[in-house]
């Protein structure tokens, strides 16, 4: 008879692992990325060193900005950890706030935060910040329906729109994984998540090129803990997104299936075991595409919507 | 809800599916030599479903005719064409009459049409299940759009492929059974349409200069 | 008459195989294959009359006869035509190569239309199909002109597009079909025919719709005709005649015969209201079009589109007097369709133009040639005692009997229309003086062109003053098969 943990704790585990987990994943990615370039590339503990160095630092703010600027990250950094009490980050059953919010709750709470982000670089003045934040918002626009589409095909799938749900009818049958409008969703999830998170081919998100930054470009004006909290919360974000990809749609195997205590620990280290998968999948492909331009990024939106139209097409109307 | 469908059926719709991808990637590519490697890819999806069918559903001589299509539709058609872009030395389609988002935003209208009427047919085999006959009328229209929007030869070629691969996909569910001989007699057809349609592509460079068909203006009326 | 029949379609593959021979040799052979596969056709009227001739993958039945005696006669005359067109070119520096190919793909494309009607089974007649369709682009490009090189260009594409939806109407017939005939079965007539009346309503439904948009494309009918002109007009004057006389019927005896198995399945009604609505558009375009064509070649083959047009219309009657007066229509718009292509190419190579507007006097030049023409086109425009008459004589009548008066009042209206087009364009072309200083010496251009001409009037006038018995019990027969009803 193992040790079970209480319910609150695993609860608060959620957000926590991806808390500590995230600058990790970003830094291996970066190493990964590095390796496959031929470089030697950054330790993999680098993003921490970098958080606690501009933790450490003094903070500047632009003049003219009000209380908004500076309470931006730390709102932000909250709405991602948020979001892991929504999602099935460790466990198969629902945790009991894990039923406050469905996808689109989690959808929205993940906009407000990049919402937030957006509004407090408007108020800066600094050009750079400005263009970041109104591009974020109208290529933001334009993924939306795709996200949407997906949550339709999840609802038309499982007939609720709770992710824990969605999970549990994915590890039901073989047939569940291999209809494909369950496949052809998790595309073009794959597809949002890659825009969301600022990757090739939408951006450069290790890159200095102003012109072509969209979500990187928000955060010029902030510095010292705010900028690290910012850092941070991108992480955070990222973790999330992949955590749903892999434990909704891909792989929700490895969960915990009870509070005990071991299985809850293994079933951190499968979590970020897969999220490393999807990483290094990230990583190949910022190395073997190009970015795009900046206009041509609707046509990339326009291909992930056609994998979730093509999934409700396909479930709505052959039941496949 | 509807029910779940199989493993069979639904491994069969997922290629299914990646039939209909690759025809809108074949949408979407601007550069040519990848749009004919698209083309060789559907090809070879298609002549993998016809090996699934026949291993699942007991059907051998449908091995013969995946062998076939394999050899006819993923190598000779891809190379007839890549040599001619070779000789021709052009690689980039000129743009076509929609954007690609848009152009892309038709055809799932279109698609979704093809899916509806597919449904609403009530057709069903005991081979493959009715979304794999929707997805390959879904392809078939898809080409058409792809016909329709592109104004160079290459790529109106492939779009005529591509289409006789969505007929295929469509046999592949409501006529497993055809007779080999006139399987094989279809793909000699379109053997000797390749070879047609690659002479012809080539008469057409060699007097235009150019791939393009947006001079190709001159009889109306 | 197996052999016979062995032989018809034998002839024109071994005429292709002399092509490759020097041009002496190619055009005899050319020349003697026509005459020899009409001769063989004809032979075999007495035999299709009374009963199917079955002999392994052939079939020959009394509709497939009238298209086999039309092509056939359209490949004879267009044969020795063909001589007579080719000998301005003799001199051209690659002259070889080309009449070579010419004859080469000329035969083939001959040989492919004589396949398709006697072949039995939807699947095959397919693939002939087809073959027609790769083989006369080939032809149509043979010039390497701009305008060929366009029109060929369309052609292959939109006919293949074209053809492909015709695949996929076999496709669902065969799906149909395979709920009653097993799940292997070939697709040939007479089972299929057999078993319509239990065949799934809508799969065969779609199927008939499908193969009349597909195969409708290489008919020409409106909307899918944008090809028909083009290639029609660029093609060599041979080609075309072929094309329009031969090619269109061809597709249509394809969509005859999903007509055949669909109101066996379905009843009548619907298959003719598809072919109804086909029909009456393009009837409609073409006599517009006709109105307004500068261009010879255009005019004749927006005519081709409007003939097409009251084919469809009359099987779409569906009384037995249209359509015996449909079958007659297929062999007497081959006669006069391919003898007018012949000469207007006569016109357009004397005067060295296509324009309408370039051509006047023709009386003055050609002597025969041109009274000949307006001859053929008031044929063609339905005016006694020609065989066109006849046919749609009795496709108004068999309307009339049907009980389809409003749109047999239309088909009248609108052939007037179309004859007023035509009338108009080839009386300037004809009969007008030619302005004064033309350089157009007077006199024929060589003796081969102007024979078939002569052969295709007398032919019309036969078929519209007489028909021979025999070709009668052949229409009544084909008849007969057309409106036996499965269910």
């Amino acid at each position: 008879m193992s040790l079970l943990l209480p319910i609150p704790a695993v609860q608060a585990l959620q957000p926590l692992t991806i808390l500590v987990a995230a600058p990790g994943i970003s830094g291996v990615i970066a190493k990964l990325e590095a390796r496959l370039q031929g470089r030697r590339g950054p330790r993999i503990l680098q993003p921490y060193y970098d958080l606690a160095k501009l933790f450490a630092k003094e903070s500047l703010a632009p003049a003219g900005v009000n209380a908004w600027f500076l309470a931006a990250p730390i709102v932000a950094m909250a709405c991602y950890l948020t979001v892991p009490l929504l999602i099935p980050v460790l466990t198969t059953f629902g945790l009991p706030w894990g039923y406050m919010g469905d996808i689109l709750g989690g959808g929205f709470v993940l906009s407000l935060g990049s919402f937030v982000v957006a509004v407090a670089a408007l108020q800066t003045g600094g050009p750079y910040a400005q263009l970041g934040a109104s591009r974020s918002k109208t290529f933001a626009a334009i993924t939306e329906p795709v996200v949407l589409f997906v949550v339709f095909s999840v609802a038309l799938v499982t007939g609720t729109d709770l992710p824990y749900a969605l999970a549990a009818t994915v590890r039901s049958s073989a047939s569940q994984i291999v209809r494909p409008a369950h496949l052809l969703a998790a595309g073009a999830l794959f597809l949002v998540i890659l825009y969301e998170t600022g990757r090739i081919p939408v951006e450069t998100h290790t890159g200095t090129n102003e012109f072509g930054m969209i979500e990187e470009a928000r955060s010029f004006e902030h510095s010292g803990p705010y900028l690290a909290l910012l850092k941070w919360g991108s992480a955070c974000k990222q973790l999330v997104l992949y955590t749903l990809l892999i434990n909704v749609f891909l792989a929700p195997w490895g969960l915990a299936s009870s509070a005990a205590i071991g299985s809850v620990a293994l079933a951190i280290v499968t979590l970020v075991g897969k999220a490393l998968v999807v990483g290094a999948a990230v990583a190949v492909i910022d190395d073997s595409f190009a970015k795009l331009r900046l206009f041509k990024i609707t046509d990339f939106v326009s291909a992930a919507f056609l994998l979730s139209v093509v999934a409700v097409f396909t479930l709505y109307l052959g039941g496949g | 809800m509807q029910p779940v469908p199989g493993v069979f059926e639904g491994s069969a719709n997922v290629v299914a599916v990646l039939v209909l991808l690759a025809e809108f990637g074949m949408l979407r590519q601007a550069v040519l030599r990848d749009q004919v490697r698209l083309y060789a890819l559907q090809s070879l999806v298609v002549s993998a479903l016809a090996a699934i069918v026949a291993a699942g559903r007991d059907v051998p001589e449908l091995y013969a005719l995946a062998g076939l299509s394999l050899a006819l539709k993923v190598v000779i058609v891809p190379l007839v064409v890549t040599r001619l872009l070779r000789d021709t030395s052009e690689e980039i389609a000129g743009s076509g009459t929609l954007g690609v988002a848009t152009s892309v935003l038709v055809s799932i209208v279109v698609a979704g049409f093809g899916f509806f009427a597919v449904g609403a047919l009530g057709i069903h085999s005991r081979v493959l299940p009715t979304t794999a006959l929707s997805l390959s009328i879904a392809v078939v229209l898809v080409a058409f759009v792809l016909m329709i929007v592109r104004r160079d030869v290459v790529s109106q070629a492939i779009g005529f492929f591509s289409l006789e691969n969505g007929v295929s996909l469509a046999s592949l569910v409501v006529a497993a059974g055809l007779p080999l001989i006139l399987e094989v007699a279809f793909l000699f057809d379109l053997l000797v349409a390749v070879v047609v349609f690659g002479v012809l592509m080539r008469v057409h460079h060699g007097r235009t200069s150019s791939l393009s068909t947006s001079a190709l203006t001159r009889l109306r009326g | 008459m197996h052999i016979v029949l062995l032989a018809l379609l034998i002839v024109p593959v071994v005429a292709a195989g002399l092509s490759v021979a020097p041009y002496r040799i190619a055009r005899v052979a050319t020349v003697v294959a026509g005459a020899a596969s009409f001769v063989l056709a004809v032979c075999l009227v007495p035999t299709v009359a009374g009963h199917t001739i079955r002999f392994g993958f052939l079939r020959v039945d009394a509709i497939s006869m009238v298209f086999l005696l039309a092509t056939s006669f359209v490949y004879a005359t267009v044969a020795v035509y063909a001589i007579g067109y080719l000998r301005d070119e003799q001199d051209e520096p690659h002259f070889d190569r080309y009449s070579r190919r010419f004859f080469l793909g000329f035969n083939v494309f001959a040989a492919s239309m004589l396949w398709a009607p006697a072949v039995d089974g939807l699947a095959l007649l397919w693939i002939a199909i087809e073959i027609t369709t790769v083989v006369s682009a080939l032809l149509v490009a043979i010039d390497r002109t701009d305008g060929a090189t366009e029109a060929s260009w369309k052609y292959v594409l939109i006919a293949s597009a074209g053809l492909g939806i015709a695949l996929l109407a076999t496709i669902f017939l065969y799906y149909a079909g395979a709920s009653v005939l097993g799940q292997s079965y070939d697709l040939s007539f007479s089972p299929l025919l057999a078993a319509a009346g239990r065949l799934p309503d809508t799969a065969v439904r779609l199927s008939f719709v499908l193969a009349v948009l597909g195969f409708g494309t290489k008919v020409g009918l409106v909307p899918v005709h944008t090809w028909l002109p083009d290639a029609h007009a660029e093609a060599p004057t041979p080609v075309s005649a072929l094309l329009s006389g031969a090619l269109l019927a061809t597709s249509f005896y394809a969509v005859l015969r999903y007509f055949q198995v669909a109101s066996a399945a379905l009843g009548h009604t619907f298959p003719q209201m598809v072919l109804l609505v086909f029909g009456v558009a393009s009837l409609l375009l073409a006599s517009l079009y006709l109105l307004q064509q500068r261009n010879i070649k255009r005019m004749l083959a927006y005519s081709s589109i409007e003939h097409m047009g009251i084919l469809a219309i009359a099987v779409s009657f569906g009384a037995p007097l249209a359509l015996a007066g449909a079958m007659l229509h297929v062999l007497a718009h081959a006669a006069a369709k391919g003898n007018a292509f012949m000469g207007a190419g006569t016109l357009v190579q004397k005067f060295g133009t296509k324009q309408i507007s370039g051509i006047r006097g023709g009386m003055n030049v050609l002597p025969f040639s041109a009274p000949a023409f307006l001859l053929v086109i008031l044929a063609l425009s339905a005016l006694p005692p020609f065989g066109i008459f006849r046919s749609e004589f009795l496709i108004v009548a068999g309307g009339l009997r049907g009980g389809s008066h409003t749109m047999t009042a239309l088909l009248v209206v609108l052939v007037t229309l179309a004859f007023l087009g035509l009338a108009v364009g080839v009386t300037r072309m004809v009969v007008s003086p030619s302005p004064s200083g033309a350089a157009v010496a007077r006199g024929e251009l060589n003796v081969w062109m102007v024979v078939p001409v002569a052969i295709g009037l007398v032919a019309l006038a036969v078929l519209g003053i007489h028909p021979p018995g025999e070709l009668s019990t052949l229409i009544d027969r084909a008849v007969a098969e057309l409106t036996r009803v499965g269910r």
